[in-house]
């Protein structure tokens, strides 16, 4: 269970680079059965979170920000061995960031979160190419495709692609998220068909991942 | 700025900076230098040509590769105490007789070399999950391989056994109605289907120890008595083609704890297989005796021998040796490779040496 405490002392070890200690708290959590959603959300993305309000008020450089998220990066592939044994149920994601978004951790913890309740989550990572990502679309014939933005000013990036998705695709669903929505910025999609702005990983399960319909 | 503060300034500059700072002559001698550069290149520089730190300068002069355009920055190579040079953009002030040089790391190279480190980070992450993901679609594909594997040498067993029978049958009640040449068709029905069941249970065999399913029914046993049982039994296929086994043991055994049937399946396979390569008129010894906490049993014979190179691989499914059996016999290419699950799954280990052209020995040990 991953208490206050050992949050703090994790959030501690993060900030001063110490991989080799985080590992082990990570690797006990699993080991105790720690469901991997919380690991996820109380851990992994509640340190980042703190981390990137952090750099944001200028507590830390954006090489510690950087760090930090590497270090968490690693630890995410700790999961791998449990996330990617469920069940799966024939559907098909593709996850990627918009071009120019360089900031791939939170889409990759979406794109687990689909393995996690069965899908298959396909993540193309970070600055994925608009050309690229098309491409993918026509050969994985995906039932939805996530975007993610981390920083506001990739809202517009986001929507020219979500524009250019919906006239290859009209009817692929598609979700947006991220913090880059932090700030507001969630119209600038409205005129686009079929296009779900998700505000939190608990939001996206119980929309799309547990739904039987999209 | 207040003029109060240059001294200060100066101060932070020579002694607390990160830059270098130098000032020169026109002959290219320093005349002053800061802590920082004093410690980056080792030495104390006052007095000394600008060649000890510049590594790219002239010896004739330095002025004519200067320039003095405050938004212009110079790249120079700089020679430092640990050998490697390092780069540095310099700016460059003519105050007359001295020139003053203030030089700053290369921050962007290093921000590009940051940037890159980042993006192969990100990319190496990408790839191990992709690895994990592939990992575990392998995995379900080859428990689905598995089950079908058993599934159908299961179904399969049944229809062939009877075919087996029924060639059995035929060959004891009528054989003395039929024509050679009916004889010879019933016999190779008898010795296809006889392969076909054994293949068929090789594969239910090693569907179950792939799919984790190998259960050991591990109790106290006497090795001896397994392995002169055994012997027995295979003296007589041996005998046909006038090879002899025999047991050679000059030690206590003591019962050791293990799954009986499995370990005669261990034992009826390597004594085959030693039949199956031998020549006639060879000898086929089985020697059990006692190694630092194991017993070992060694299955020797005077066959073909098997190459180095091709030792590795006899242990894993559907691996054959080039070399041949001596009289046709036929071999799935799975019985080496039970037999090693089965002796890992009692905590044994397996292995063999082997000389071409002098014959193989196959060990197993198990613990006491």
């Amino acid at each position: 269970m991953i208490t206050d405490d050992l949050y703090k002392m994790y959030l501690t070890y993060l900030l001063a680079g110490n991989r080799v200690e985080c590992a082990r708290m990570v690797n006990a959590l699993i080991h105790e059965n720690t469901p991997i959603k919380e690991l996820y959300i109380n851990l992994f993305q509640r340190s980042m979170y703190e981390v990137g309000t952090l750099w944001e008020f200028n507590k830390i450089s954006v090489a510690t920000e950087h760090l930090c998220t590497s270090i968490t990066e690693s630890l995410i592939t700790l999961c791998y061995p449990l996330l990617f044994s469920a069940e799966h149920s024939g559907r098909k994601a593709v996850i990627t960031c918009t071009p120019g978004e360089y900031h791939q951790l939170g889409a990759r913890m979406v794109a687990d979160y689909f393995e996690l309740y069965g899908w298959d989550g396909y993540f193309l990572g970070a600055d994925t190419p608009a050309d690229e990502l098309i491409s993918y679309l026509h050969e994985k014939k995906p039932d939805l495709v996530a975007l993610s933005i981390s920083v506001s000013f990739n809202i517009a990036e986001l929507q020219r692609l979500a524009m250019k998705i919906r006239e290859q695709f009209p009817e692929l669903p598609i979700i947006a998220g991220g913090q880059g929505f932090r700030w507001g910025g969630e119209n600038a999609l409205d005129n686009i068909d079929k296009v779900h702005i998700i505000r939190s990983l608990d939001e996206l399960v119980t929309r799309f991942l547990t739904s039987q319909t999209i | 700025m207040n003029p109060e503060s240059f001294p200060n300034l100066v101060n932070y500059v020579m002694h607390d900076s990160s830059m270098i700072c130098l000032t020169f002559n026109k002959e290219g001698v320093i005349l002053e230098s800061n802590v920082f550069a004093d410690a980056f290149s080792g030495k104390s520089l006052k007095g000394l040509p600008l060649t000890d730190i510049f590594i790219d300068f002239n010896e004739s002069g330095a002025t004519p590769f200067i320039s003095f355009d405050s938004e212009q920055t110079t790249l120079v190579n700089l020679s430092t105490v640990s050998g490697l040079p390092e780069t540095f953009y310099f700016r460059f002030y003519d105050h007359g007789d001295a020139i003053l040089a203030l030089g700053e790391a290369n921050g962007k190279e290093i921000g590009i070399l940051r940037k890159n480190l980042l993006e192969l980070n990100k990319e190496m992450h990408n790839l191990t999950r992709d690895l994990h993901k592939k990992n575990a679609e392998l995995r379900k594909l080859n428990d689905l391989k598995n089950e079908f594997l058993g599934i159908a040498a299961h179904d399969l067993r049944n229809p062939i056994g009877i075919i087996m029978a029924y060639s059995n049958f035929l060959m004891e009640e009528i054989e003395n109605d039929l024509s050679a040449e009916q004889i010879q068709m019933l016999r190779t029905i008898e010795n296809t289907s006889e392969f076909m069941l054994q293949l068929l249970n090789n594969l239910l065999d090693i569907s179950a120890i792939e799919s984790g399913k190998l259960h050991l029914d591990l109790k106290h046993a006497n090795l001896i008595v397994l392995i002169r049982k055994n012997v027995g039994l295979n003296s007589v296929i041996a005998a046909k083609k006038n090879i002899r086994i025999h047991v050679d043991c000059f030690e206590d055994i003591p019962e050791i704890l293990l799954d009986a049937n499995k370990i005669e399946q261990v034992m009826n396979n390597l004594i085959n297989n030693a039949i199956k390569f031998s020549m006639a008129g060879t000898t086929i010894k089985v020697s059990p005796f006692l190694s630092g906490g194991h017993v070992t049993v060694a299955v020797t014979d005077q066959g073909q021998g098997i190459p180095t190179k091709e030792h590795d691989r006899l242990f894993k499914p559907f691996q054959c040796a080039s070399v041949r059996t001596t009289a046709g016999e036929k071999s799935t290419g799975l019985g080496l490779s039970i037999v090693r699950n089965i002796i890992l799954g009692h905590h044994g280990k397996i292995w063999l040496e082997s000389a071409v052209g002098v014959g193989s020995t196959f060990y197993f040990s198990l613990p006491i």
